[in-house]
């Protein structure tokens, strides 16, 4: 419940953060779809499943996992920061870039196949949720 | 002053803080909820890119991305709550039972 609610906080700094790199249209949808409908979503269910500390994995060496998954993983992002520090970019100019027009326009133009594309996946995911659900039924 | 490099630098942190969660945790909802931060970190980079270089397509494709999460979303708190049902626990080893009880049948 915590984590969900700092997760919250998380995805809306990263729309912040793309509203700064010139992405209003990503703004706005990240607010609405991930921090609007998919958290949300996550917290509806938290709530809806009622659950209680005995419902929760068992997990005793919890901190220890997490220790050592970051020793193990940190060389890796070291090595990443390293290379990102070693290039030089441009400071950050803020202009007039990436308007909404433009992302529609390039969507429809040049993307046009994955977009449909996309909305059959939706398509498929929905059909997948319904009989994930409706075989739970027939179960009881 | 801030330049590109710096939204790189937060992009691999947060993918790392995703890789460990997903790892070293076995509650369901968490493990959920750091793949969604892995796809935000690339969602990140990508943005960053696409400012870096002027041009659109790395944000259509952060809008794909996104897409893709929200379908991935659905099907995920499916899964949620059919485990639930079944299980009464949020523990993601549950899933390995699943597959040794539908072999005993």
């Amino acid at each position: 419940m915590n984590s969900a609610l700092s997760f919250i906080v998380t995805l809306l700094s990263i729309a912040g953060l793309f509203a700064l790199l010139g992405g209003s249209f990503l703004f706005l949808v990240q607010v609405i779809i991930y921090a609007g409908a998919v958290v949300t979503l996550i917290l509806f269910i938290i709530m809806f499943l009622n659950i209680k500390e005995e419902n929760l994995p068992h997990e005793p060496y919890k901190t220890r996992w997490i220790l050592f998954m970051s020793l193990l993983i940190s060389p890796f992002t070291a090595i990443l920061i390293s290379t990102v520090n070693s290039m030089h970019f441009s400071p950050l100019h803020l202009e007039n870039f990436g308007s909404i027009k433009d992302v529609g326009m390039e969507l429809f133009t040049q993307w046009v196949l994955p977009f449909e594309m996309i909305s059959i996946l939706l398509l498929i995911a929905l059909i997948g949720v319904v009989i994930l659900a409706k075989k739970e039924k027939g179960h009881d | 002053m801030i330049d590109i490099g710096s939204f790189f630098i937060l992009g691999i942190l947060l993918f790392s803080i995703g890789i460990v969660g997903i790892i070293s945790r076995r509650n369901i909802f968490v493990m959920y909820m750091s793949v969604e931060l892995m796809l935000n970190a690339v969602n990140l980079i990508l943005v960053a890119l696409s400012h870096h270089y002027e041009d659109l397509n790395g944000q259509v494709m952060a809008i794909m991305i996104i897409a893709i999460a929200a379908a991935e979303a659905s099907i995920f708190l499916a899964l949620f709550v059919m485990l639930f049902k079944n299980a009464h626990s949020l523990d993601a080893n549950f899933f390995e039972l699943l597959a040794q009880e539908k072999h005993n049948d």
